[in-house]
């Protein structure tokens, strides 16, 4: 059987921006996983297929051994195609029966299964082509699975899925190296080092209120504190950090300062002190000293966020801190505040005050006002001068993607700017 | 209507806040008027606001002296179609 995961609808994407703007839904990471290892852990798929957005499709197929975009895949086998935003601890739908489509309220498919030989015709020009061949020849189901809403769900059931993560893991102890003295709290039974790791003298493990997991490769400084529920990722490392409960961090990350119920995916760094708390923080991300987010609110009421620029959207929860975009840079002293969005690929400079609540994919933030700056030619630059020193590539692909995504955040970013333009012209 | 040159020299006495007497056609922004990184950024986006056109960053960036950015801007200004007098 062969699972497929489609990443097709603008709207829902859009909700989980600035994170989706590089990466399919799935490469969304919570907990010690990604929601698509969730998923296959799930289902248990022989293979799997995927359908991205045709703009990043080239960057992801040098990102996966699977097929990408292609429509082959939908014939030769059984299939389940399951929406990757389904969160994978609720998919109860055995892969086994008739065919069927299962919508939600909205006529949305959540899932589908379909058997070879359902569907009369073999070949398909898109994806969009299929989804609407088998909504319109297999039965449709009511169905009410639940699924990740917005970008923030994942921060606040981060800590929740590290606990659910790492007892279906089933391993704990010291498999990695380290010195004396070291402190853990709460059982050991819910501490897992793997090997590879470089625990220092004077680190504590708190496991008291939820596990650690430390993965390959990783190294923790002195004087570094991990709070469970925690998963730090492979080759990432801790420099004398506070890392409170409920981070995902890594892998190949730097991380120092206070961090608490974040998610930091891949080679970033916020390697100074600065508290980060509640956030979502992208590839290539690198945080200066003492960049600090607020994560709640001096009345305690709600924290909205700005996705489009204009119109905020109530979290319904009191703490929610920041979205930071792959490759965006913050300077030192960079203040956020609470539900901040920065999109990707922008340039940060303090102005002493807290920044607007939202900064566009792409802008230089300079003097307290969105600018074009030096252009994207020179944030490409700056991208690959990261990446080489990490020894990744920045390739062709991934500066058209980029462009793409240049184009589609324009609009935004032309309004941001000409406000900052007017407010030059006082 | 002022021409290219006494609007250039006007733009980059507000932005880096000398007199336009002071302001030389061979003159370097950053060597001899002393403009930041910012400060150059500032002045592509207030010529783009005196004249209404949209400069490709990495160009207009790589601009180094006034007379530079004169005649930049005029074939700028040419380009998209925007009326100025020479």
């Amino acid at each position: 059987m062969r699972l497929i995961l489609v990443d097709n609808l603008p709207d829902v994407r859009f909700n989980f921006y600035p994170l989706s703007l590089g990466r399919p839904l799935w490469e969304l990471r919570c907990g010690m996983s990604s929601l698509a290892d969730k998923l296959i852990a799930k289902i248990k798929p022989d293979s799997v297929a995927y359908f991205v957005p045709d703009y990043m499709a080239e960057v992801y197929k040098d990102q996966v051994k699977e097929s990408v975009n292609d429509t082959a895949a939908l014939a030769g086998d059984d299939l389940i195609l399951v929406d990757p935003l389904v969160k994978a601890e609720s998919f109860d739908v055995p892969a086994k029966g008739s065919g069927e489509v299962g919508l939600d309220e909205n006529g949305r498919i959540l899932y589908a299964r379909i058997n070879k030989g359902d569907i009369k015709k073999s070949t398909f020009d898109d994806i969009e082509a299929f989804l609407a061949t088998i909504k319109s020849e297999l039965p449709n189901v009511s169905c009410k699975l639940p699924t990740w809403e917005y970008v923030w769900d994942l921060i606040l059931a981060n800590g929740e899925q590290i606990m659910a993560e790492f007892a279906a893991a089933g391993r704990n102890g010291f498999e990695g190296s380290f010195e004396e003295p070291i402190a853990v709290r709460g059982s050991k039974k819910d501490v897992f080092v793997a090997q590879g790791v470089k625990v220092h003298p004077m680190v504590t493990i708190d496991a008291e209120h939820g596990p650690v997991y430390i993965d390959e490769q990783a190294e923790i400084h002195p004087f570094t504190r991990i709070e469970g529920p925690c998963y730090i990722g492979k080759d990432s490392i801790l420099l004398g950090a506070k890392c409170r409960e409920g981070n995902s961090i890594g892998p190949y990350c730097r991380i120092g300062g206070e961090v608490e119920e974040s998610i930091i995916h891949g080679y970033s760094n916020k390697y100074h002190d600065g508290f980060l708390g509640h956030s979502y923080v992208g590839e290539w991300v690198n945080l200066g000293a003492l960049t600090t987010n607020s994560d709640l609110k001096n009345d305690y009421s709600n924290v909205s966020v700005i996705l489009d620029g204009r119109r905020g959207i109530d979290t319904g929860s009191s703490k929610v801190g920041s979205l930071i975009g792959d490759h965006t840079k913050t300077s030192i002293g960079t203040l956020l505040n609470s539900g901040s969005y920065l999109g990707a690929m922008a340039i940060i400079m303090a102005t002493g005050k807290p920044l607007p609540k939202h900064i566009p994919s792409f802008a230089w933030f300079i003097e307290g006002i969105v600018t074009k700056g030096f252009g994207k030619g020179r944030l490409y630059e700056t991208a690959k001068t990261a990446m080489s020193r990490r020894k990744c590539e920045w390739t062709p692909a991934m500066e058209v993607m980029w462009d793409a995504v240049f184009e589609m955040t324009a609009p935004v970013r032309d309004k941001a700017i000409k406000k900052g333009r007017r407010s030059l012209l006082k | 209507m002022a021409t290219v040159e006494e609007r250039v020299k006007a733009v980059t006495a507000n932005v880096l806040k000398l007199n336009v007497d002071e302001i030389n056609m061979n003159d370097s922004f950053t060597a001899d008027l002393g403009a930041e990184s910012v400060q150059s950024i500032e002045l592509v986006a207030m010529f783009e606001e005196e004249f209404g056109i949209e400069m490709d960053e990495d160009a207009a960036l790589s601009v180094q002296t006034v007379g530079e950015a004169v005649e930049f801007i005029t074939d700028v200004c040419e380009q998209q179609g925007v009326e100025i007098e020479e």
